[in-house]
């Protein structure tokens, strides 16, 4: 791709200065940023000395694709990381310098790093048995939201840079409701300090206490700083607008020293704010850079685009200043509505599967419109909506599929507690290890015998039925069947299921393995044997390989606090059963993110497709009545805005905070949107949303404004 | 105007307003609900609503609206904007719900919460009466009437006392959120008192389980829906004053039913200068007994701001109008209990004007019939019974109901209607539609759960061809087909036949058409085919089965629905199924497919699938005899009505004799129990010293409540009659008498018929 003069400019600026890079989406501030990569490449400069740091992994998806290139030149590697990325690598390098000091108790014994799954499981076996004692009995929410939510706090105290100590004294002086939910900020509070302890005391490190025992303690250590400063001369720092303010911090401390540093900002971002991002201490790393420089001509939107662009930025703009929520109508000729048309349609419903039939109608016409050429390509249309459920993404996928048009959906996979091939895997698990006392249903076993013996579900059944007792835990001989039965499960079936069950006999015989070992030889041995059920079955073997690789990470991170002669009841394996079971981790995972030139439409919640930082021609916008384009991500034990850092301690969250945060998250949502689309954005409307209900909200309003100039309330 | 709406010189008037408070006083059949939407497409098209404004209009039932909201929402599609803007139409639910989530966690909500239905509420309910009682296995003991012998004693311990704690617990729990207590704050009055209140301290208890057993699920019940909204607009004078703005007209349609709670929150959202029309009928108040509803509140209103009069009507004939416009006169002047006169009131009825689209049927004095003769209960069911036998043949285009006073004693008539071989119907509030795609889809899914069944096959065959129920043409085959599939007994040969079986072949059954079958008219080619196609799908819903629950239920409905609304309701059911599942992580298809049914029931309290969907109408069954409790049949109307049972069990006037369903045999001095416990809830709630707690004296007011709400509910089954009209009584027990009322009536009758005569 050829650079334009601007993108050249910075480039040559950046190779040996600081640069601060401004700009709206779409303006090339990435492709300048790779573009300069490549030139530290070619012109020598040791991969290795080079650090590229985003606020999440995705976002050095452009970097990768130059590094992974058969082009590049040959040589060390390019560090690419995130903070918490940056802070696990020290802590774990230089552990015996930081132990002791940081108030870990036994510096001799390694670091455990935990995943956001396995401190959830932490924090569920501390917050439990309080539970039953009352804590947070005034509050109404799911109890893995509400583990979930402590540990965000504590997160958001080490992200944003106050002490954990001051959670729940911060949350309480903004609370304006009602007086008797004080008392759960206390009761958060404390099982913040209570899991901060369990963690020193058996060197567990959340995300929370590695970037804590990085900025404490290691960054202001001589011999840490000293290897940081020789090892990385150059920083390449994309999206800083998404990153959180110890990031900052550590950039503003370090700038200094850097050989030469290139820092992007995007215009209009700060769409991670729920997860502690702060555009206003990104923006303030401006003035430390020796070069400013703004890149402003989009190469995206198309003239109508644009002028949606505005309109909408005009309402939103005005009804921030007149509040309520309201904007007074504008008015519209009828040449600027047909310009509008050329930029915005609607399809409209009165119920949601109709809704969906009629815009999986309108891609299959504009890839193929009858006999003429398509429009645009499956690769440049994505389908968005606020909230993603599971329903909807499989009730439109699978439209999409009828129809032959090929998709693709952005968002972590399905929990392994749904997938077929774990749940068969687990409930097998469960038939091999008695002493765990898990009593799988017979249509547990039924569909388990189903996927692991390639049968159908009526034999499986019947199966299930003869075979399988769950008092006992046992699976009887098919020897033994009456002949007439042995006759309707067929004798194919009959002998794959000796196979498996001389195979599970013969290890209830042996000392049991650890879970992810004795999946491993399940499948290996048996499953994945010819005529076995996952032989062929090429997804269910990846399943397996998330199953294996889950299980390891939770067994890798329980060792330390419970496997030993402390708890001589703990089983790994058991105890993993139950909290996926509970829903305590739900042991997701990203399937591989295709890139981005893969010819299929793309169906993918708003916020996604914002972070995948990339243009679509064509936007269909589902649920624009949600409420979801607006309300922050909002959680009883934590706050975004509150926890922040602009936050004046003391200071009460009041009802007119919470409207213009939600103006203000809608307007950066929706112009990042647009910045993002070429051609044409679809509003998707129905009368009653997915759940049924009518959805009239913000968005909706303010399209409404745009349309309805001249309407009868003039 | 937006509807081609001819309106009565009384409709004109409300059709005139403009703004400020508005109280109606509506009779049967004036047309109230229509009226109201007119006013409300009146307000949207004459452009009174600025920016994101709408017309709030609050209901008992969203059907009543429905054809409104279609109209406008034509109206707005045709000018090119979006399509439901403009008004909103909510039950108080529906808009609690609504307020609740403008800002969950002001009140302690996660934004996510999750509401429980009723069967789950019921649930928790009982489970929690239950712990309760096995804890205090005494606790009742001194309320037990002490004549109670050890046999009595043994039978009240083992059902009278478990189902009367249970509705205690509910009407306190309910009437103690309709006060906005928590346990907390009731807990901390109940100390303060300075005499005991050992019922409302029983109360308390019951409420507190209850509600721990809600947090437990991350869950609120519907009436903590209401209670929490209050408390919002209370705590946030933003929100209110947001609403305020985005609700600038507000219409309330049954107001007779409003509870406090709901005049509170409607109030608060109307502001003191606010634009609110409360179109009621006080004399239709009948659900006072099971809720927390109150005529009165309506009548205040009435009497404290302007108020017109709805007095037109062209549903019955002259004469049926007279009787009911008899019975308030009655009531009004001479029913012998004076605290009860005031249970029906103005306006009367007046006939609709000439000219008017919907003019009142002639005149027939053979259109009323009192039953005046002494029966037993079976006796009068069988008198109605031939009467309606003589009277179908001749009247099949008329429609007609009979309307009882329990679901008991409809189900006996309907036995004895069935016996007879009249075609007759039970009213179910709960719609067809609705009811019927959950259906539909818990039969496939039991299907599924019990895959070697071949019953349950034959059965989700017929699902999935449900739109060849009205084809004529293809009956024979349907039949057949799922005869065949009946037939199976070998379901696994039948779906997976694992070796091809020879042409010639037709000892087995394997899915193969015996020859009895091509005896039957049906092609067997044409059945090879059916099944055929039939096994393609039931194998492709046997893999969908290792699939999560709401993708299970997406793909079956996908293959047996074909109406949007089927369609849509398939996939709210797969989103609650999927929450569901989630919360209880050990269900599988078996457990869930029970809680299907519940699940469609009650969403209608909040999804719009309405349209389709609206309500039972009477019209569309001339020639069916429809049986209806006089409750259900509210709203309704029909050529000819029985009402049954109108005795001084049924409808008591507190008179010697008279005996109340709610005073147990088993308790001492008959106390109403509930009454007594909500009376010292609201003595220990209440600062006014004259709220004090006397036992016995909440039982004695309970009757006249009872006595008040029976004499509407009377009035209730006279005006659902547009032609004729049947009242009859029966002797209960063995010791009922007529009730005063029908007394009085069939006097007024007789007395016109000698003047006449």
């Amino acid at each position: 791709m050829s650079l334009s003069s601007e993108q050249q400019g910075v480039i040559d600026a950046a190779l040996r200065d600081s640069v601060f890079l401004y700009g709206a989406p779409g303006s090339g501030k990435s492709t300048a940023a790779v573009g300069l990569l490549k030139r530290f490449l070619a012109g020598g400069v040791p991969g290795n000395s080079i650090l590229i740091l985003t606020p999440q992994r995705t976002l050095q998806d452009p970097f990768l694709v130059p590094l992974r290139s058969p082009e590049t030149v040959a040589g060390s590697d390019v560090t690419t990381v995130t903070i918490g990325g940056l802070a696990r690598r020290m802590c774990d390098l230089f552990w015996p310098l930081v132990a002791e000091r940081a108030g870990f108790h036994d510096p001799t014994r390694p670091p455990l790093f935990l995943t956001l799954e396995t401190a959830q499981y932490y924090m569920a076996h501390l917050v439990r048995p309080l539970l039953d004692q009352g804590y947070f009995e005034s509050l109404t929410i799911d109890r893995n939201r509400l583990y979930s939510q402590v540990l965000d706090n504590l997160n958001k105290s080490a992200a944003v840079g106050f002490p954990y100590t001051e959670i729940g004294a911060r949350l309480d002086a903004a609370w304006t409701g009602e007086p008797g939910q004080r008392r759960v900020y206390r009761d958060a509070q404390d099982c913040a300090t209570r899991f901060r302890e369990f963690c020193l005391s058996h060197n567990l490190l959340d995300f929370s206490l590695q970037v804590e025992t990085f900025w404490s303690y290691l960054w202001p250590d001589p011999l840490v700083r000293g290897y940081l400063s020789k090892t990385y001369r150059h920083l390449i720092y994309d999206n800083v607008e998404e990153d959180v303010p110890r990031a900052h911090d550590l950039v503003r401390a370090w700038l200094p020293d850097l050989d030469s540093a290139l820092l992007i900002y995007d215009e209009g971002g700060g769409h991670r704010r729920f997860l502690g991002s702060d555009p206003l201490t990104a923006w303030s790393l401006r003035d430390l850079c020796n070069a400013q420089r703004t890149l402003e001509t989009s190469f995206v939107m198309s003239p109508a685009i644009a002028d949606l662009t505005s309109s909408l930025r005009g309402v939103l703009e005005s009804a921030e200043r007149t509040g309520l929520g309201a904007a007074p109508r504008a008015i519209m000729d009828s040449a600027s509505r047909e310009h509008y048309h050329a930029g915005l349609q609607m399809i409209s419903q009165r119920f949601y599967p109709q809704l969906l039939d009629g815009i999986v109608e309108e891609i299959r016409s504009l890839l193929a419109p009858d006999g003429s050429e398509a429009q645009v390509s499956a690769g440049e249309i994505v389908v968005l909506a606020p909230y993603l459920s599971d329903a909807l993404r499989f009730a439109l996928t699978s439209r999409l599929e009828a129809k032959g048009i090929p998709w693709r959906t952005h968002r972590p996979s399905r929990s392994l507690h749904d997938e077929p091939a774990s749940l068969a895997l687990l409930t097998l698990a469960a038939l091999a290890h008695p002493h765990w006392n898990v009593r799988p249903s017979k249509l547990d076993v039924a569909h388990s015998l189903m996927m692991a013996l390639g049968m159908d579900l009526v034999r499986a059944q019947l199966l299930a039925e003869i075979v399988y007792r769950s008092s006992e835990l046992t699976l009887s001989s098919f020897d033994v069947i009456r002949p007439e039965s042995q006759e309707r499960l067929t004798y194919v079936f009959g002998s794959r299921y000796t196979g498996l069950r001389d195979w599970l006999l013969g290890y209830r015989g042996s000392l049991p393995l650890p879970l992810d070992h004795f999946l491993r030889r399940l499948f290996g041995e048996v499953l994945s044997q010819p005529g076995f059920g996952f032989h062929r079955n090429l997804d269910a073997a990846r399943v397996t390989g998330k199953l294996v690789e889950s299980v390891r990470k939770f067994r890798l991170a329980m060792e330390p606090a419970f496997v030993g002669e402390d708890h001589p009841d703990f089983d790994v394996g058991r105890e993993y059963l139950s909290v996926l079971q509970e829903g305590i981790i739900a042991a997701q995972y990203l399937e591989g993110w295709k890139p981005a030139t893969d010819d299929a439409v793309l169906v993918t919640p708003a916020y996604s497709f914002l972070m995948m930082n990339r243009p679509a021609a064509v936007q269909f916008w589902l649920d624009p009545g949600s409420s979801g384009w607006y309300q922050r991500l909002d959680q009883p034990l934590t706050h975004t805005h509150v926890l922040s850092r602009e936050w004046p301690p003391g200071r009460q969250w009041t009802f007119s905070d919470e409207e213009g945060a939600n103006r203000e998250t809608m307007t950066r949502l929706i112009l990042g949107l647009l910045q993002r689309c070429s051609r044409k954005v679809y509003l998707a409307i129905t009368e009653l949303g997915e759940s049924g209900f009518e959805e009239r909200g913000q968005l909706l309003y303010a399209f409404e404004s745009i349309l309805s100039g001249g309407s009868a309330s003039q | 105007m937006t509807t081609s709406f001819t309106p009565r010189p009384s409709q004109r008037e409300i059709l005139n307003y403009t703004g400020g408070k508005l109280g109606i006083s509506a009779v049967p059949g004036s047309g109230k609900t229509h009226t109201l939407s007119a006013l409300a497409a009146q307000i949207i098209s004459e452009g009174r609503l600025q920016a994101g404004q709408e017309v709030l209009i609050v209901t008992l039932v969203n059907s009543a609206v429905d054809n409104f909201a279609a109209r406008i929402g034509d109206f707005i599609r045709a000018r090119g904007l979006i399509p439901q803007i403009g008004y909103r139409v909510r039950t108080l639910h529906g808009l609690a719900h609504d307020i609740v989530r403008e800002d969950a966690p002001l009140v302690g909500l996660d934004k996510k919460f999750t509401i429980v239905d009723e069967s789950t509420s019921a649930a928790i309910l009982h489970a929690t009466a239950d712990a309760w009682l096995r804890s205090h296995p005494n606790g009742i003991d001194s309320w037990l009437a002490p004549s109670l012998d050890d046999f009595q004693r043994g039978k009240v311990m083992h059902k009278g006392l478990p189902e009367l704690v249970e509705s205690i617990a509910l009407s306190f729990i309910r009437s103690a959120k309709d006060q906005r207590l928590t346990p907390d704050r009731l807990r901390a009055k109940i100390q303060q008192q300075p005499t005991p209140l050992p019922l409302a301290q029983l109360g308390l208890e019951l409420y507190s389980d209850y509600q721990q057993a809600l947090a437990y699920r991350g869950a609120v019940d519907f009436d903590d829906l209401i209670r929490l909204a209050c408390d919002m607009l209370e705590l946030s004078p933003q929100l209110l004053e947001r609403l305020r703005y985005r609700w600038p007209f507000i219409l309330e349609d049954e107001a007779q039913d409003s509870s406090e709670m709901q005049q509170l929150i409607i109030s608060m959202l109307a502001g003191n200068d606010g634009n609110w029309v409360r179109v009621g009928d006080p004399n239709q108040a009948i659900f006072e007994t099971f809720t927390t509803a109150n005529p009165q509140l309506l009548r205040d209103f009435i009497e404290s701001n302007a108020h017109r009069d709805m007095p037109e009507t062209g549903r019955c004939q002259p004469l049926i109008m007279d009787m009911a416009n008899t019975l308030i006169r009655w009531v009004m002047d001479e029913h012998p209990i004076p605290a009860a006169r005031d249970a029906l009131s103005p306006p009367f009825m007046v006939p609709a004007p000439p000219g008017d689209p919907q003019q009142n049927p002639p005149a027939d004095r053979d259109g009323i019939h009192f039953l005046g003769t002494r029966l037993a209960p079976e006796e009068e069911v069988d008198q109605v019974v031939s009467s309606l036998a003589a009277w179908m043949p001749d009247h099949k285009d008329r429609t007609v109901a009979v309307l009882t006073s329990t679901n008991d004693h409809a189900a006996r008539v309907v036995g004895a209607l069935k016996d007879k071989g009249l075609e007759c119907r039970e009213l179910l509030r709960s719609t067809a539609p609705t009811r019927a795609a959950a259906g539909a889809l818990s039969l496939v899914l039991s299907c599924l759960a019990e895959p070697g069944s071949a019953t349950k096959m034959a059965q989700a065959y017929r699902v999935w061809r449900r739109d060849w129920r009205e084809a004529e043409e293809h009956l024979d085959l349907l039949d057949q087909a799922a005869r065949s599939i009946r037939q199976q007994k070998r379901v696994e040969e039948f779906v997976y036949p694992l070796a091809p079986a020879l042409p010639a072949d037709r000892t087995s059954n394997a899915g193969r058409v015996s020859e009895a079958d091509s005896a039957l008219g049906v092609d067997v080619a044409e059945l090879e085919a059916e099944l055929a196609q039939f096994k393609d799908v039931i194998r492709r819903w046997h893999g969908a089965t290792l699939l999560p629950i709401d993708q299970l239920v997406l793909t079956v409905s996908q293959e047996v629905f074909s109406s949007p609304t089927d369609l849509a309701l398939g996939h709210k059911l797969a989103l609650v199924l999927r929450q569901v599942a989630d919360e209880n992580p050990a269900w599988r298809l078996v457990e869930l497919v029970p809680s299907l049914r519940d699940i469609a029931r009650n969403e209608r309290r909040f999804v719009g699938f309405s349209a389709d969907d609206a309500g039972f109408n009477p019209d569309a069954y001339p020639g069916t005899v429809i049986v209806s409790t006089m409750h259900k049949a509210k709203g309704l109307e029909w050529d000819r009505v029985y009402l049954m049972s109108v005795n001084n069990y049924d409808y008591p006037a507190d008179q010697a004799g008279d005996q109340f369903i709610s005073e147990k045999w088993f308790l001492r001095e008959r106390l109403n129990l509930e009454a007594e416990t909500l009376a010292q809830l609201k003595a220990a709630n209440s600062v006014s010293e004259y709220d004090y707690y006397e036992e016995g004296r909440p039982t004695r007011q309970a009757r006249l409540d009872y006595v008040r709400e029976r004499l509407r509910l009377i009035f209730v089954g006279i005006t659902r009659a547009r032609r004729e009209l049947i009242v009859s009584w029966n002797t209960g027990r063995g010791e009922a008498t007529p009730s005063l009322a029908f007394a009085a009536l069939k006097g007024w009758w007789e007395a016109r018929a000698g003047t006449a005569g």
